[in-house]
Formats: structure tokens, C-alpha cells, sequence
């Protein structure tokens, strides 16, 4: 059974434009998934959907078979799903360890030290940190939180090149090691390379790409 | 992660929003505090003034329209051989009078402290040494002392107020027949003691002089005065206070020697707020065996009223200043952190993307405020504490000053009524050298359940307008 699932989902804007149309798709755990389109197709809409941030016009988001909104988007958000930022968003007055403890259902050093920060670094101004490192604690704090699910928006957006290849390495690990069902919405084509399905959206339609 | 470590996280990471927040809240707090403050204060500078200067009404006969007023001609009418005009000489009196079972009732009405009555009769005593007056008198009243018959001494004003205490034996009491009360000088004066007697007669109209019937009281009390008149101050043998002579209700009936006075035509009532004025009287009007249509009753509040003018004033400044303190402190502080909020657009956005619900991001808020705000109330005790006393009593002149200026000199004059021809003895007013005002821990909790109160409404103001935004709104914000 796949994990998520999105069954003819429509979604317009309240000015009236359409950005998805009757978009259907299953995202299984243990894959890293990328969603590729162009500026202003609906990819970050299509990651709210099923990050649970925004509802469907049309059509429904399922988790392990169950509309996401019978449990309530909180509940989805908290329990299933992890999100990613290309601006990181961290809380500016957590060290990095206290930003992963802030939804950390597992140990937060053992997996902040995995994702290469020291100890010394794990409880520094957040501020203080590199691109790449903030991006790190990020994940960190997606993988804390134990989500099966970890949806990623424009992840190495902010990062050079080396660092974005770590990171995409980090979020391919996530899925492999760690089995989670991970989907980035990347413009990368680095990023797409790395991915075990790409998904493109077209004129609001979602379509599997041949790797 | 808790919302308190959260809260606790911010306010102890961000100093400088937390010094800016202290500093608000301590302001806040004082000038809540000094109004609380001054507010209890002025209220029991009320109390104490109310309780100082009592209410005081007098019963008296309605000279005018009762239909119980008797006028007699006593003398008839005499030609002036130089002027040849005629005059006559008449006496009046109502024959409906108060009689120690209405006294009792009055009593018994509560807020009633004390209920004072009395019969004059001038009359001589017996062998009996008087302090010579200041001024001279008639020769037909040489000799003679003013003798009040009252139902007990206990209740009279001049024992009320101070001005005579009972100092050896007892009060004269309802029960009392041919009891006497006399000052300790006069029984020295004339070598009397507690169980000897004084020998009067009574009043016979035929020789219009106290030529009647013997009387013997015995006295069972010695009093002694707190003021006599002062130097140079005018004054009769028989007003001088320590030739006063108190008798009970029977035995003035019997000087007087006749039927008319078997009561006592006026009263002097004493209660123990004057703000119970209107109700005290008019419950004393609906008592049984007190013919209304005989009495008219007149109020004097005059000296609390205008005693307690300035306080009134001040206690409804204070109330003023207080509503617009809070209300001002209140859209201060919404203002304040609705711009903090919108500044923390990004942190609620990670907030709700991470699945923590709007409420307990609100309730973080309103944690990290009263973290703050608990240091901030406790420490405004000092500071309240350091200005209130001055604030109060610059407050109090100023509505001293609102007040007409024959006001003024009310608070500092004194709570003396003049009972006849003897002043009572006079009480400093409370307010006299301006109130006390002190921060109590009662005002500290007022000042903690106001200070929640409005920090609740701050708070919730200034998230409604991202609260009621959708995550994914917020999210976009963001970026």
C-alpha cells in the first residue's frame, strides 16, 4: 500500500486559476521522489497538499489509505510528515539540538553527529552556522521527528554545489537507510539524477518521468 | 518540547524584547499598583473618617405642625407703664414626648450607637457648694445647677464624646430611681462620697419656685471633665461643667413637678456610619409607639459631608486614573506585540508546519508575557511602594483644592458639635495630615489578577491576525 497517495486532486487558487488538475499519484516509503516543473506549475502547492498545510479542491490526500483530513491536518502534520525549507526555518532562538528537540521522538545527538555537527556546533547560536549545516539541522529535525514521510521544498536551493550534493545524499540516505518516503520539489537536475522516481507537473498535470 | 521550555527559551534568548517588556510591565504595574493602592487607602480614610466623626440626627417636636402642641399663658397679659404696650408670658410643649421604651426601640435599630435624651431643670440643692461662675446671674438663680435627667449616662453625648468620664462608681441606667451623678471637684468641694445623698425639692407652681416636696438621690457616680472653659471664657454658675448634675428620668419628673414633661421631647441620636443616615432614619420612622405626626427629624452629615468631600473626590480620580491606566496599558501592550507577532511570522509558520496547534502557540506567547510579567509585579511592589505615599496625598490637595473653599477648612477642623452651652471635646480628623498609603499584598494579588487580565486580552489581540491566517498563507509569508 503506498504511503500518500493523491486521488484526482484539483487545486485553483481564489482568483480562479488552476494549477492542478485531477492529479492523481502513490508515494511509497524507502524511494526518494523528485518533483520537477517549471516556476508557477504547482509544485509547492502540490507539497502543501500533501504536507497537509492547504486542502484540495477537488479530490483527496490519503495517508495509508485514510483522508488525511479525517484525523485533522495538525494531526497529519505532527505525525506523518516532516518539512524541509529552502530558507531552512529554524527557530533563531534554539541552538540546533533544541530545534531538533522541538518535535524529537527520537535521540537528537546521535543523529545530528550522522549528519556530520559536533557537539560543540549542536549547541551553538543556530545563526552561526553555515548554509549547509542549517540545512543539515533541518533534516536533522525531520528524521528526529520520525515521520514516515519527509516532503522537502527547494532543499539545496540556498547551497552551493558540493553542499547541495551532501545534502541531497542526506535526503537519499533518509529514504534508503532510514525508509522514509521522501519527495523534493527541486528545479536541480543534479538533484532529479539522484532521485529513484521523478515527477513532473505539466499544465496541471502530474506525470511519471523515465529516469 | 514543552511550551514552557519554548517560552522560557525565548524570553531568557531574546534580552533585549525581554528588557523592553520588563520595563512596560514594571511601568504598568506601578501605576496600577499606586492607583490600587491609593484607592484602599482613600476607601479606609472613608471608613475611618465615617467612623470618627459618626452620623448624628436630632428628634425634636414639630413646632409648626403638630397637632399634639400645647401653648399656655402662664401670665397675663401686663401693661408697660412707659411704653403701654402689653406682654404676656406662655409656655409650650408637646404632649406627645419620647419615653424610655422609644429610646430602647431607637436602640435596637441597627447602625444605631447611641440614642442620647434629656430634661433640664434648674434647681438648687440642698446645703450644696457650687463652683462660682464667671459671669453673675440672676439673684433668684444664685444657688442653683443645671440637673439633666437622662435615661442613662452611658448613652448621654457628653459621655459619648469623651468630654465627661465616669471615674469612680457607675452610670445612671434606665432602671435607676433617685440616682445622681455629680463631678469629682463638687463632691470634694462639698466632702460627698459614692452613697450619700443630695436633698432637692420639687417644683410648686403656686410659689413658681422648687419649694415642693423633698427629694433625696443618692449619688452613685463621680465624673470628671476632659476640657472646663477656658480663661476669660463666660460662663454662668449653674453652666459651669462641674456643677452639672445628672439624674435619672424619675427624678427629674419629680423636680419638674408637674404632668406635662414625662418624657423627653427631643432626642440626639448617634449612629455608627454616617452613610447610613437615610436608612437608619427612615427605619426609626416605621418603629411602633412613635407618633410621627408629634416629631421631625433633622440630619446634620453637614461635617462628614464635607469632611469627606475631598476623599469622594480622590476615590473617583483614583477610579478614573485607574480605568484609563489599565485600558491605556492594555492597547499599549496589544500594540506592542501585535508588531512583535508579525515579526514572528516565520517562527509560526515553522511552528504550524511542524504540527503544533495555533493555541499552543498562543499559549507560549502568553507564557513568555507573564514570565516577565510575574518578575515585573513583584518588583513593582517596590517601586509602588516608593511613590504611592507622595502620589496619594499630592492627589488628596489637589481635590482639597477642587473643593469650595469653605470645604477646606473642614478637614482640618475638628469633629466638635456644640451641645448646648459646652463644647464637646474635638477629635483630629483622619485626614488631617493626609492618608496613609501603603502597597499591601492584597493589592499585589488585585495587581497580579488585573495585570493577567489585561496581559490575556493583549495577548489575544495581537495573534488574530496571524492566527486566522492558513499555514500555508503563513508559509508563503515566509519566504
Amino acid at each position: 500500500m503506498p504511503t500518500l497517495e493523491l486521488k484526482n486532486v484539483s487545486y485553483t487558487y481564489e482568483k480562479g486559476k488552476t494549477v492542478l488538475q485531477n492529479v492523481c499519484a502513490e508515494l511509497a516509503t524507502g524511494k526518494l521522489y523528485a518533483i520537477l516543473g517549471p516556476s508557477g506549475s504547482g509544485k509547492t502547492t502540490l507539497l502543501s497538499l500533501l504536507g497537509g498545510l492547504d486542502v484540495p479542491t477537488q479530490g483527496s490526500v490519503l495517508f495509508d489509505g485514510e483522508n488525511i483530513t479525517a484525523q485533522g491536518l495538525e494531526h497529519h502534520r505532527r505525525n506523518h510528515i516532516s518539512l524541509i525549507f529552502q530558507s531552512y526555518n529554524l527557530i533563531d532562538y534554539m541552538t540546533p539540538i533544541e530545534n531538533v528537540l522541538l518535535t524529537a521522538k527520537l535521540d537528537a545527538v546521535p543523529i545530528l553527529e550522522r549528519l556530520g555537527l559536533t557537539k560543540d556546533e549542536a549547541q551553538r547560536n543556530v545563526l552561526k552556522l553555515s548554509g549547509g549545516q542549517q540545512q543539515r539541522v533541518a533534516i536533522a529535525r525531520a528524521l528526529a521527528s520520525d515521520s514516515p514521510v519527509i516532503l522537502a521544498d527547494e532543499p539545496t536551493g540556498n547551497l552551493d554545489t558540493d553542499t547541495a550534493k551532501e545534502i541531497t545524499a542526506v535526503l537519499k540516505e533518509s529514504a534508503h537507510a532510514f525508509g522514509k518516503c521522501v519527495a523534493v520539489v527541486t528545479h536541480s537536475s543534479e538533484v532529479a539524477k539522484q532521485a529513484d522516481v521523478v515527477l513532473e507537473i505539466k499544465r496541471g498535470h502530474l506525470k511519471e518521468r523515465d529516469l | 518540547m514543552s511550551i514552557f521550555k519554548r517560552a522560557f527559551l525565548y524570553v531568557t534568548r531574546k534580552r533585549w524584547k525581554t528588557l523592553l517588556l520588563f520595563a512596560i510591565l514594571i511601568i504598568m504595574a506601578t501605576f496600577v499598583l499606586t492607583g490600587l493602592s491609593i484607592w484602599k487607602a482613600s476607601e479606609a480614610a472613608q471608613l475611618d473618617l465615617r467612623q470618627s466623626l459618626g452620623g448624628k440626627f436630632d428628634i425634636f417636636p414639630d413646632w409648626d405642625n403638630s397637632p399634639y402642641i400645647v401653648k399656655e399663658i402662664v401670665k397675663d397679659e401686663i401693661a408697660d407703664e412707659e411704653t403701654g404696650k402689653t406682654s404676656s408670658s406662655y409656655i409650650m410643649y408637646s404632649t406627645v414626648q419620647f419615653t424610655p421604651e422609644n429610646i430602647a426601640a431607637i436602640k435596637g435599630v441597627p447602625g444605631v450607637k447611641y440614642c442620647s435624651a434629656r430634661q433640664d431643670n434648674l434647681l438648687p440643692f440642698d446645703g450644696l457648694s457650687l463652683f462660682p461662675g464667671t459671669i453673675s446671674t440672676d439673684a433668684k438663680y444664685q444657688g442653683y445647677t443645671k440637673a439633666l435627667g437622662v435615661c442613662s449616662t452611658e448613652d448621654d453625648e457628653l459621655f459619648t464624646t469623651g468630654t465627661l468620664k465616669l471615674t469612680e462608681g457607675q452610670h445612671i441606667s434606665a432602671d435607676d430611681i433617685h440616682a445622681a451623678i455629680i463631678s469629682q471637684d463638687l463632691a470634694e468641694r462639698n466632702e460627698l462620697k459614692i452613697g450619700d445623698y443630695l436633698t432637692a425639692h420639687s417644683y410648686r407652681v403656686e410659689d413658681q419656685g422648687f419649694t415642693g416636696q423633698e427629694i433625696k438621690v443618692q449619688i452613685i457616680g463621680l465624673f470628671t471633665p476632659n476640657a472646663v472653659e477656658q480663661f476669660g471664657e463666660t460662663v454662668t454658675t449653674y453652666d459651669k461643667i462641674q456643677n452639672r448634675v445628672f439624674v435619672d428620668l424619675q427624678t427629674s419628673k419629680e423636680f419638674d413637678g408637674g404632668e406635662i414633661n414625662y418624657g423627653f421631647s427631643a432626642l440626639h441620636v448617634t449612629i455608627d456610619d454616617p452613610q447610613d443616615m437615610a436608612r437608619v432614619v427612615s427605619e426609626i420612622k416605621t418603629l411602633p409607639g412613635i407618633d410621627w405626626k408629634a416629631f421631625t427629624a433633622e440630619a446634620d452629615n453637614e461635617t462628614y459631608e464635607s469632611a469627606a468631600a475631598p476623599l469622594a473626590t480622590l476615590n473617583e480620580l483614583i477610579v478614573t486614573l485607574l480605568l484609563v491606566i489599565i485600558v491605556v496599558s492594555a492597547i499599549i501592550l496589544a500594540l506592542i506585540l501585535t508588531l512583535w507577532t508579525k515579526t514572528r511570522i516565520h517562527e509560526i509558520g515553522v511552528f504550524l508546519s511542524v504540527g503544533i496547534r495555533k493555541s499552543a502557540i498562543i499559549g507560549q506567547y502568553l507564557i513568555e508575557v507573564l514570565l516577565i510579567a510575574v518578575l515585573a509585579f513583584g518588583l513593582s511592589y517596590f517601586t509602588s511602594n516608593a511613590i504611592a505615599g507622595q502620589i496619594g496625598n499630592h492627589l488628596l490637595e489637589q481635590s482639597m483644592q477642587t473643593e469650595p473653599e469653605d470645604d477646606n477648612d473642614v478637614v482640618s477642623a475638628a469633629a466638635g458639635i456644640d451641645a448646648g452651652e459646652i463644647n464637646l471635646i474635638q477629635k483630629p480628623l483622619p485626614t488631617e495630615n493626609g492618608i496613609p498609603v501603603s502597597v499591601g499584598l492584597d493589592n499585589l494579588a488585585q495587581l497580579y489578577l488585573i495585570g493577567i487580565a489585561i496581559i490575556i486580552v493583549a495577548v489575544s489581540t495581537s495573534s488574530i491576525t496571524v492566527m486566522r491566517m492558513k499555514p500555508r498563507e503563513i508559509l508563503s509569508k515566509m519566504s
